[in-house]
């Protein structure tokens, strides 16, 4: 076992690939900087304006969890790319083939690489939504909400801890996607397509129909995870999840397939 | 060693490989030559296990490259030495590398050493000049201390130095008793570093052997002075020699040997005054057997030579 190509040293050969090089670390710094920056401005904008006239209709829908997560809705962007860019630069590149040569296993290789993934991208997103949410919380301080904000409420710690999971669920769709396209600005493209068109698209299309159908939006999915109060036309927060779980794989077996047939 | 068994691969309508068939013997360094786009690098991919063959095998030891535990300790190869990531230093590729196979860390500077390149070995690949990447692609074909070595076109982007280094490097690495394989399409690059040599053109088995085998394989031609040529002319054409071209120097003759032509003046009583076997050089042997199957021949201009 010490001189084969193992899972674990597959996966230890990706982390090397994956830190080195500057696409990952630029967009974990945006990531951070988006995610937890965005989050004290609508944070203090809120608290600062939290009894200016009209604000009312604030209270009724105010959400201390959501509104300090809020950057996730930009850092979806950076994950996506992250994960986007980790395999389309093997093709760029063409270092695939070295990447096939040393690991001929493409099932393990691909399952290593997620891994790699995974794993890091799950760690920087529940410390920056925990940053995030801890950070917002400080900021709205002992104002007068009727709504607790602390982790000590379970619906508080659900939505943060599936903050961080939709972060890293998006990261894996942008990567099997990019299995898909092979391409960078293709890949990034459908991308940008899955997460912001789509929204757009529907919002022009009949009320009747947009309820039945945003709920399955994949940043309306995220939405629903990271909320504390009810959202109209959602699934909770678990159902959301899961069936974002649901896309992740689906993406992801297709990419691996085409990846498994395909000639390098 | 390597074997490649009836390998045909067909991309849509393009037959890329035709029924190869060949074993590469360890010991000695093996050219593999054929014109651009006649199947080397196609080859050397399905080696690899990168595309599927679409009938037949390529196996190292009996094994093919998917059943290798750690393929890159039983085979190490350089395909395309700009196909890295040129965001990354070469010590991290390296690095990546060598942790996929277990192969320790220590290594990694012994290649880079080797190679030459370890004062820029954390500077990024994307900086390297050609040669540069080549010595890292060479770097990572040793990695693993593998018995078979396989090199597409090594030697493009290398200097006379780097490519006198990289000859000396192949007979190294054969004698001791390793499988070489290199591809090129300059056959005088391949006259003077490789022992054996297998010839392709367009996807198709031309010929195998040693540069010798394949030089003496071609009709040589003689050269001949003599006291009166036009006479030697009609002597050897009326025993079926082929004369070539004739001028004031002399003449030069094919389809007979050296021996032959001088017997025939003897009896003809014609005094020889040079007679020189000319062998054929192992380009005009290449050009000759792969005048069928060059892709992207270039069109004859408007002289003609004979």
């Amino acid at each position: 076992m010490t001189n084969e190509v193992t899972l674990l040293s597959t996966m230890k050969s990706e982390w090397i690939k994956f830190r080195s090089v500057r696409s990952t670390i630029l967009g974990m710094v945006i990531f951070v900087v988006l995610t937890i920056g965005l989050g004290i401005l609508v944070t203090s904008l809120i608290h600062a304006n939290w009894n200016s006239p009209g604000s009312e209709r604030d209270h009724l829908t105010f959400d201390p969890v959501a509104t300090s997560l809020v950057g996730t809705a930009l850092a979806q962007f950076a994950v996506g790319v992250i994960g986007s860019l980790f395999i389309t630069t093997e093709y760029t590149t063409g270092s695939i083939r070295t990447t096939l040569a040393a690991v001929p296993n493409r099932w393990k290789l691909i399952i290593a690489k997620t891994g790699v993934l995974k794993i890091s991208m799950l760690l920087v997103s529940e410390a920056v939504c925990f940053a995030a949410f801890f950070i917002g919380q400080a900021i709205y301080g002992n104002m007068n909400t009727t709504i607790p904000d602390t982790l000590s409420n379970g619906a508080d710690l659900r939505a943060v801890i599936l903050g961080g999971v939709y972060l890293t669920l998006l990261s894996v769709i942008g990567f099997s996607l990019g299995m898909l396209l092979r391409q960078s600005a293709a890949t990034i493209s459908a991308y940008v397509g899955v997460v912001l068109v789509i929204p757009l698209i529907l919002f022009f299309f009949p009320q009747s129909i947009q309820d039945s159908l945003t709920k399955f939006e994949p940043s309306y999915l995220g939405r629903e995870m990271m909320s504390v109060t009810p959202i109209p036309n959602a699934f909770s927060p678990w159902v959301a999840a899961m069936i974002l779980v649901i896309y992740t794989a689906v993406l992801w077996v297709g990419g691996i397939l085409v990846f498994q047939r395909r000639d390098a | 060693m390597l074997k490649i068994d009836h390998l045909t691969k067909r991309y849509d309508d393009t037959l890329a490989l035709d029924d190869l068939d060949f074993e590469v013997k360890p010991g000695v360094v093996t050219g593999f030559l054929g014109p651009n786009g006649s199947g080397k690098s196609t080859t050397m991919r399905l080696i690899l296990g990168l595309d599927r063959p679409t009938k037949g095998s390529a196996t190292i030891n009996g094994k093919t490259y998917h059943e290798l535990k750690a393929p890159l300790r039983e085979v190490g190869a350089l395909l395309d030495a700009k196909a890295v990531h040129p965001g990354r230093s070469a010590r991290n590729h390296l690095l990546s590398l060598a942790a996929s196979n277990q192969i320790k860390k220590a290594r990694v500077d012994e290649v880079l050493e080797f190679v030459g390149i370890e004062s820029v070995a954390n500077k990024k690949v994307g900086g390297f000049s050609l040669g540069m990447s080549q010595r890292l692609g060479i770097a990572g074909a040793l990695l693993g201390d593998p018995e078979v070595l396989l090199f597409d076109e090594p030697v493009n982007g290398l200097d006379p130095e780097g490519i006198r280094w990289i000859r000396e490097f192949f007979r190294s690495l054969a004698n001791e008793g390793r499988t070489v394989f290199v591809s090129s399409h300059l056959m005088s690059e391949m006259a003077v570093s490789a022992d054996q040599i297998i010839v392709i053109g367009r996807g198709k088995f031309i010929t195998q052997g040693s540069v010798d085998d394949l030089t003496a394989t071609a009709h040589g031609t003689v050269f001949v002075r003599a006291s009166d040529i036009h006479m030697l002319t009609s002597t050897l054409t009326s025993n079926g020699a082929e004369v070539h071209e004739i001028n004031d120097l002399g003449l030069t003759v094919g389809g007979l040997t050296s021996d032959q032509v001088g017997d025939l003046a003897f009896k003809a009583g014609i005094t020889i005054l040079e007679l020189t076997p000319q062998r054929a050089s192992l380009e005009e042997v290449f050009m000759d057997l792969t005048a069928d199957s060059v892709e992207y021949g270039g069109g004859k201009l408007g002289v003609t030579h004979d």
